[in-house]
């Protein structure tokens, strides 16, 4: 594989990688705190980035706001899908698989009215407007401004999350939460309070990664949809609970994607068009030979540590 | 302190406490006694509003508990440490330990801590730990210890000895005594009735869902005879 390619793969895996895990983060989080597997997170992230397309076309130029106003609107998306739909339906005790079919119709319905939004405003294959700029350029790595945003601002929530989780007294209620709900309940925890939360958390940060996925490729209302499998392979990798794994999840599935994918296309003239099957392969392979994911070796390191 | 009358709750559509009334005392120990499927862990759970009932009362001073969310029943004062699933396994022993006390205003809540330590010594190296990897004498230590943090003025455990070695259930009754001590008013679920009973101030005995037999520690401890008809000891 000739190293211009190469170089280019791995620019790709860390920057799609970035966003996979700050978008899979939100999956692994809802379900923990939550006890639900949100397909609609794919729609959180498209509402993301819609609200950062009209800033945009409202003027804004300001990346920072731009995400601000993503962050906001997703967050409350989330909260209302929340609120409408699985709160009174977790209230009537329903089934696991009820709540994950709930999920998909929530998950359509948003993404049914950004395609009516989309339609009245005319905002098909528009793009964010922050012009592409070329920050570094060196033999055969070339980096964007987009690389500049994306990369610093997925890593920095990242970090914001994991600090607010360990070490701020809501975090610690959430994990809590995630541990032993009926635990939680009994020492007083105020649950709906934590869960409230959790939502805007999980929606927010949704909303940002579609404000970042919304930089570097055209806004349209499949967009959440096209990348939630991979993301959810990210946090199957992860174990559906540990942080750490969903993390290195995210980088693993998008190397897969783009380095992995292009080798063999290079040297084995397998078709680009298989790439939507990677994250499918690593879904299946990982629930065939190690449900759990990365959970028990992440565990395991960490009780070494203390 | 606490009055249960003719209540009946269970599980669903199963009613498994049937039209049961009893009292207990202020600043007392009392064990709740009763063979398996009696209904003493549906008591304690009735109590703390996590299960379903279905007619009855159970009244703290004067105040009706039967309907209030189980967040607002642990802030009247009320600690429930369950048989099982008692600690958060995942978080570390002094996540815990701040989540047990995260009720209390930010001064009390390092003295409290302070004096935590002072009861369960063993904690105090652990903290550091995930909870999950304590011992059995340690993690039980652990979930009297959450539930005692907020502080309360009552405390249920139940079976806070069930799969402890001889010697650590000691451990735990000798806590207990000094919860006791502390003026905390006690209820504690026991399928060790022997051992229970030398700590205790007052004892009911539970048979299918109703009240077979209650009398002070030590008439149950007089009264052999009594006792193990009723549990069924030989």
């Amino acid at each position: 594989m000739p190293p211009a390619l190469l170089t280019t793969s791995l620019v790709n895996t860390i920057q799609i990688g970035s966003l996979y895990a700050l978008m899979a983060l939100g999956i692994t989080l809802t379900f923990s705190v939550m006890k639900l597997p949100n397909f609609a997170h794919a729609e959180y992230v498209t509402v993301g980035a819609f609200a950062a397309l009209i800033v945009s076309l409202a003027g804004e130029v300001n990346p920072l706001l731009i995400m601000l106003a993503a962050f906001i609107v997703g967050a409350l998306v989330a909260l209302i899908s929340h609120v409408a739909v699985f709160k009174p339906l977790e209230g009537r005790e329903v089934s696991f698989y009820t709540l994950i079919l709930s999920s998909f119709a929530v998950g359509l319905i948003l993404r049914y009215i950004l395609f009516m939004i989309a339609d009245y405003f005319n905002l098909f294959d528009t793009r964010i407007r922050i012009p592409l700029q070329i920050m570094l350029r060196e033999s055969y790595l070339i980096l964007t401004n987009i690389f500049f945003w994306v990369v610093p601002s997925s890593i920095l929530l990242v970090i914001a999350l994991t600090l607010l989780l360990n070490r701020t007294p809501l975090g610690r209620e959430m994990r809590a939460l995630a541990n032993n709900p009926g635990l939680a309940r009994v020492i007083g925890i105020p649950v709906e309070r934590v869960k409230s939360y959790s939502w805007l958390l999980v929606g927010g940060l949704a909303g940002v990664a579609g404000a970042l996925w919304g930089l570097q490729t055209a806004v349209s209302p499949l967009m959440g949809w096209a990348a939630i499998i991979s993301v959810f392979a990210a946090a199957i990798l992860g174990g559906l609970s540990s942080f750490a794994g969903t993390i290195l999840g995210a980088y693993v599935v998008a190397f897969s994607e783009n380095t992995i994918m292009l080798f063999l296309n290079f040297n084995f003239g397998l078709d680009l068009a298989y790439k939507p099957a990677i994250p499918f392969i690593i879904i299946i392979a990982v629930l065939l030979i190690r449900p759990q994911g990365f959970t028990e070796l992440i565990r395991r390191a960490g009780d070494l540590q203390r | 302190m606490i009055q249960v009358h003719n209540l009946t709750a269970g599980y669903g559509k199963l009613e498994i406490l049937q039209d049961l009334s009893l009292s207990f005392g202020a600043r007392q120990l009392s064990a709740v006694l009763g063979p398996n499927g009696s209904g003493k862990s549906t008591l304690m759970k009735a109590i703390m509003g996590i299960n379903r009932i279905f007619a009855g009362s159970i009244q703290l001073e004067d105040r009706e508990l039967v309907g209030m969310p189980t967040e607002a029943i642990s802030s009247l004062g009320l600690a429930y440490v369950p048989q099982r699933e008692n600690i958060f396994d995942e978080l570390t022993v002094l996540d815990n330990l701040q989540l047990g006390s995260r009720s209390l205003p930010g001064d009390e809540r390092a003295s409290a801590l302070d004096e935590l330590l002072e009861l369960f010594p063993i904690l105090g190296r652990r903290q550091t730990q995930r909870a999950g990897l304590l011992s059995g004498g340690e993690h039980q230590m652990l979930a009297i210890a959450i539930g005692w943090l907020s502080q309360p003025r009552i405390m249920l455990l139940d079976e806070p000895s069930a799969g402890l070695a001889p010697v650590v259930a000691l451990e735990v009754f000798s806590v207990l005594k000094e919860l006791g001590q502390q003026g905390i008013t006690l209820i504690v679920v026991e399928q060790n009735a022997r051992r229970i009973l030398q700590y205790c101030d007052h004892a009911y005995v539970l048979r299918e869902g109703r009240l077979a037999f209650e009398s002070t520690a030590a008439e149950c401890l007089a009264d052999e005879e009594t006792i193990k008809g009723y549990l069924g000891l030989r």
